[in-house]
């Protein structure tokens, strides 16, 4: 009988609910009362992700966020900032212990990646491993991860892009030099893709969640169940929202 | 003074630095390091900002403190090492 990890669909949720989730889980899957949990889910409203050592006033037009209804938080990883709009974003979070994920950090990002690379052949894409922490299709980006450990537990997250707009990104992230702005988004509009622009049709996060089920699953040699956050999930989503992500101390730290 | 850098690891990511220093006896008084890079543990990097205050701005010296912070904390950079730190916090004074 095949392993079973649990599978949590929670769409729509704030940028800081979303990152208070994803620690939530690590918090109880460090402390063994989850098995390994995959989670799909998606910002409302949009969202900028800056990584842990990004500096906020660097690298996100704060203004811009207001006037265009979009939400800002720090995360728990590194690497850069991401803009959440139309996307899946997963989460996988497991015991450093499990032999399922290798122990070397970047050799567990390309594991992880797997999935998200047999997923996407479900949706008639083939797509490859760029490292560090990417996924391409024909040399452009349609996958991001990042990754953290704590308390012996592994937390990778990333993006599954469904449709991208490049050029309200640019309307919410600072570029080091606004003389290349242009040539910067025309640069960019060249190297990232989306599953709505290879397959040209629109999919929707039902059906590209189902097929990511299926890549991980098959990458894991696991069953996937349904299941929802435990009442000690939902009480420390809460904790870490109004603690950590909602505070002006931690998205301004640096 | 303050100053800040902008730096490109080679085969890596965006290192990004903001520095107060003595200009006089080229001490740092206060350093963040900011970028897209990783680190394991993530809160190494919280330590490596506080002992580098009061180092000597020379390449020696830099590369002797966080290489000691990199073993004593056992930091696993991705992205990013000691040099390219020590060359981003020197171009703040170029």
């Amino acid at each position: 009988m095949k392993e079973q990890w649990r599978l949590l669909k929670t769409e729509d949720n704030s940028a800081y609910t979303n990152m208070a989730i994803d620690k939530a889980v690590m918090v109880s899957c460090s402390r063994g009362k989850v098995p390994p949990t995959v989670r799909f889910y998606t910002w409302k409203p949009p969202a900028i992700s800056i990584g842990y050592f990004q500096s906020l006033n660097e690298e996100v037009d704060l203004d811009a966020c207001k006037s265009l209804g979009v939400e800002f938080v720090r995360r728990i990883t590194g690497g850069g900032a991401v803009f959440h709009d139309k996307e899946l974003t997963y989460s996988i979070i497991i015991s450093e212990s499990n032999p399922k994920v290798p122990k070397n950090i970047l050799e567990s990002y390309r594991r992880i990646c797997g999935a998200v690379i047999k997923g996407l052949k479900h949706l008639w894409i083939e797509s490859k491993y760029s490292p560090i922490n990417d996924i391409i299709v024909n040399n452009k980006k349609i996958s991001g991860s990042a990754q953290t450990r704590k308390s012996k537990t592994v937390l990778q997250h990333g993006t599954v892009l469904m449709d991208v707009d490049i050029d309200k990104m640019f309307k919410l992230l600072k570029v080091p030099n606004e003389k290349i702005k242009d040539k910067l988004i025309a640069d960019v509009k060249q190297r990232v893709t989306s599953i709505k622009h290879i397959s040209d049709n629109n999919v929707s996060f039902n059906e590209t969640s189902d097929a990511m089920k299926i890549g991980f699953e098959e990458e894991f040699n696991i069953e996937l169940v349904n299941d929802n956050l435990t009442k000690e999930e939902i009480s420390l989503t809460k904790k870490f929202e109004r603690e950590c992500f909602s505070t002006t101390e931690w998205n301004y730290r640096r | 003074m303050q100053s800040k850098s902008v730096y490109k690891v080679p085969n890596g990511k965006l290192l990004k630095i903001f520095l107060d220093y003595d200009s006089k006896n080229k001490l740092i008084t206060n350093i963040h390091i900011t970028g897209d890079f990783f680190a394991y543990p993530e809160e190494s990097i919280d330590v490596m900002e506080k002992k580098l205050k009061d180092t000597l701005l020379t390449k020696k010296n830099l590369l002797e403190k966080i290489n000691s912070v990199v073993k004593k904390y056992k930091i696993e950079f991705i992205g990013l090492d000691a040099e390219a730190l020590v060359e981003g916090i020197l171009r703040c004074m170029e």
